[in-house]
């Protein structure tokens, strides 16, 4: 049905408009100067744990700790 | 024979430290202790109550500190909430709200806290999944669970262990912003299959009500549907949209952000009601050791004073008893 229309570049990579527009927000916030910057770059850090159940097991759960601290 | 009943009323005080009831422990403990003190062992029951005072004391001074912990940070994170409010309108009022949508496969996201003596709000929350979950249970539709947080997670594998998608916890361990929050929708939305996300959470509307809500996000398949059945979706095609070729695009686009923004309301919302339920837990509970403390004072000086008047009754029965 969308064959025809061009699908974006990021979305053809697989990404989200989240994950895109994340990202894009992550570059604007590396443009800022100092202090700015270091304290922007604190509002970006993401830490959780995530855990998929299949058919009532959990497997191990994995820890998200990226974007700002790796 | 003394040891004995000294292990006895010792393990009768045991028990009420435990347990959450002041009054009816209490009095039934009391009456061996006024025994205690006609046999005369009467300093081990005062000891015991001053013990009791001690901790009871100590427990007040604790449930203050935190009452003023949560306050301090229910400030910190109520102006974020409020303000995230406005990211999710503009999506209310172009893509509308319908919890009464009828769809295949349903996901029900429910978000509740990872530490516990904040109130009941984790189990209202519970409950609404498992409401909803009932609700949306037809002949060939499915509800799964995504469950954020500890406390949702120690309640719903009791009994909806074959239903659960995914759980995340340790949500809180750097203060919430919108980065996590949509690393996490995006991790949900990777993830999970479903037609519309319905995302169960308490609304914080002042220091004393959390509003258990449900807000509604569709996936673009279902937004497509309902637009064709006309309704406030209907009006779609008369927005001019730029940025995408197709509409199909454009509504792929605009679901992913109106769930990922949806999602850090809902984030915020629940921690502040969080906050503000155990502002109120902990200060119902001060209040409840205040009370105890006055028990226990009267109580104390009661088995103080019968110990004196014993001492007393014996010396002049003594006395007495060498005079005459």
């Amino acid at each position: 049905m969308a064959s025809n229309a061009a699908v974006p570049f990021w979305r053809a990579a697989g990404m989200t408009y989240i994950t895109y527009s994340n990202l894009c927000a992550n570059l604007v916030r590396q443009c800022l100067k100092e202090p700015y910057r270091s304290e922007a770059l604190t509002r970006e850090k993401v830490h959780f744990s995530a855990s998929k159940w299949v058919d009532g097991k959990p497997e191990k759960p994995t820890i998200r700790s990226d974007t700002g601290e790796e | 024979m003394a040891m004995a009943a000294l292990r006895r009323e010792g393990r009768r005080f045991a028990a009420p430290l435990i347990s959450n009831n002041p009054i009816n422990p209490f009095r039934s403990s009391f009456a061996p202790a006024e025994e205690q003190a006609l046999l005369g062992v009467r300093s081990i029951s005062t000891q015991i109550v001053r013990n009791r005072m001690r901790s009871v004391k100590n427990i007040q001074k604790i449930t203050k500190a935190m009452k003023m912990v949560a306050a301090s940070k229910l400030r910190a994170i109520q102006t974020r909430a409020e303000n995230s409010r406005g990211l999710w309108q503009p999506f209310t009022a172009l893509l509308g709200d319908t919890p009464s949508v009828d769809v295949k496969k349903n996901v029900i996201v429910t978000i509740t806290s990872d530490k516990g003596l904040c109130g009941g709000i984790n189990s209202t929350s519970v409950k609404i999944s498992r409401g909803l979950r009932k609700l949306n249970s037809g002949p060939d539709q499915e509800s799964k669970y995504v469950i954020l947080g500890e406390k949702a997670k120690a309640q719903l594998v009791r009994d909806s262990k074959k239903h659960i998608e995914l759980i995340i916890t340790e949500l809180q361990k750097n203060p919430l912003n919108y980065t996590q929050v949509s690393v996490l929708a995006d991790d949900i939305l990777k993830n999970v299959e479903y037609d519309a996300l319905r995302i169960v959470f308490n609304k914080f509307q002042s220091v004393v009500s959390f509003l258990p809500t449900t807000a509604t996000v569709l996936s673009p398949e279902v937004v497509e549907r309902e637009a064709e059945s006309g309704g406030k979706l209907g009006e779609l095609d008369s927005y001019e949209i730029e940025g995408g070729e197709t509409k199909s695009e454009v509504l792929q686009n605009l679901t992913e952000f109106q769930f990922s923004c949806v999602m850090f309301n809902a984030v915020l919302e629940n921690a502040c009601s969080e906050q503000g339920a155990r502002m109120s837990a902990m200060d119902s509970s001060s209040r409840n050791a205040g009370d105890m403390l006055d028990r226990l004072t009267l109580a104390y000086n009661r088995t103080r004073q019968a110990s004196i008047t014993t001492e007393l009754i014996e010396i002049i029965s003594g006395a007495s008893a060498l005079q005459g």
